[in-house]
């Protein structure tokens, strides 16, 4: 009886928090007003003004966690929506998230080994480009920690947007096929917020670039990890 | 309500699909997580036709609207994992933001090569 209570009552608080910092997000449109880190950050500071342990927020939040497969899925659809742009640009969005994907896995692991952190560390932070549930999902898949992914993904996310302009200008991305793919391949959809800003056609190919490469991540990445290390 | 309804059904379809793919990935032993193979198996029934865009869309659409509300909670799970961040650890968010300057210009620099040579040949 006492677990159906928590459990309701941190469904209900975390749904709650995030419509706030969804709300937050919209009135001060901010990288670092992401609505993910603004729930985050109050969640725990709720947790730690209370003494609450993780384990117990989770006998609700596990019922969040079902849904993350469902979510994934779901990214089927906006794919299908973009699929006439897709088709267009198969090629380079294909050649370019692959390889985006080689380089940010091979970069990823050999400076985390080279400054000597444990492998579960190291499989934590290899799939950061992708969206976080799949991230997620490769975490798991290599033995690593997911939580730690979670905010490897969000470094990357908010890191990437917060460095755009200097990057694509380091790089003289000046098409909206490059700039949108590099995007959607590096900081997912937090990059494809931004991208969505500049146009709708940068913000398609960003999109797609978020799924693309979620998918190629999810396939290279324990072959390339294991190659490695 | 019955918008409600149809967003419930249309999540556990998806929810279905995503059964489907994990069961895929362990009849097989595959590496590639069970919902990413859902996914794709999902995009494939959309451009075949098989499936209709109206039997999912509206759970797809407040899914991916809302998708940071549903990995808060692993996310808050850092909670357990801060003092791997003091010290040395913050080597860790360079290492994170060194590669994504890589991803993002690695990715963009080919794909943008590729496409102008592509304009290039229609001229």
């Amino acid at each position: 009886m006492n677990e159906i209570i928590l459990a309701t009552v941190a469904i209900i608080g975390t749904f709650f928090i995030y419509q706030l910092a969804v709300r937050i997000h919209h009135t001060w449109n901010y990288p670092l007003t992401a609505p993910v880190l603004i729930a985050t950050t109050i969640i725990i500071i709720i947790l730690a003004m209370f003494h609450i342990p993780y384990e117990t927020y989770m006998i609700g939040g596990k019922w969040i966690n079902e849904l993350l497969g469902p979510a994934v899925v779901a990214l089927a659809y906006p794919l299908y929506q973009h699929r006439e742009t897709l088709k267009k640009v198969t090629i380079p969005i294909l050649v370019g998230t692959l390889f985006g994907a080689i380089l940010g896995i091979s970069t990823g692991v050999l400076l985390a080994k080279w400054a000597g952190f444990e492998s579960s560390i190291i499989y934590s932070l290899t799939p950061k480009s992708v969206t976080t549930p799949v991230a997620m999902a490769v975490t798991d898949t290599l033995g690593g920690v997911m939580s730690l992914s979670a905010v490897f993904v969000m470094i990357a996310g908010i890191g990437g947007v917060l460095m755009h302009t200097f990057v694509l200008r380091l790089f003289r991305l000046d098409h909206y096929l490059g700039r949108g793919v590099g995007m959607g391949s590096a900081s997912h959809a937090i990059g494809t917020a931004t991208s969505m800003e500049k146009s709708q056609l940068e913000g398609a190919i960003s999109t797609i670039a978020m799924v693309v490469s979620a998918v190629v991540v999810s396939i290279i990445t324990p072959g390339l990890v294991h190659l490695m290390l | 309500m019955k918008k409600l309804g149809k967003m419930i059904l249309h999540i556990c379809l998806l929810y279905i699909i995503f059964l489907f793919g994990n069961w895929i990935q362990n009849t097989l032993h595959l590496f590639i997580p069970g919902s990413v193979i859902g996914m794709l198996i999902l995009f494939l029934l959309l451009i075949t036709n098989v499936f209709r865009i109206s039997w999912v869309d509206e759970g797809a659409n407040y899914i991916i609207n809302n998708l940071a509300f549903f990995f808060i909670p692993v996310t808050v799970g850092v909670i357990n994992y801060f003092h791997l961040f003091s010290g040395k650890g913050f080597f860790l968010i360079i290492i994170v933001l060194i590669s994504t300057i890589f991803v993002m210009g690695g990715s963009g620099v080919v794909s943008q090569w590729l496409i102008r040579r592509k304009e290039c040949q229609h001229e």
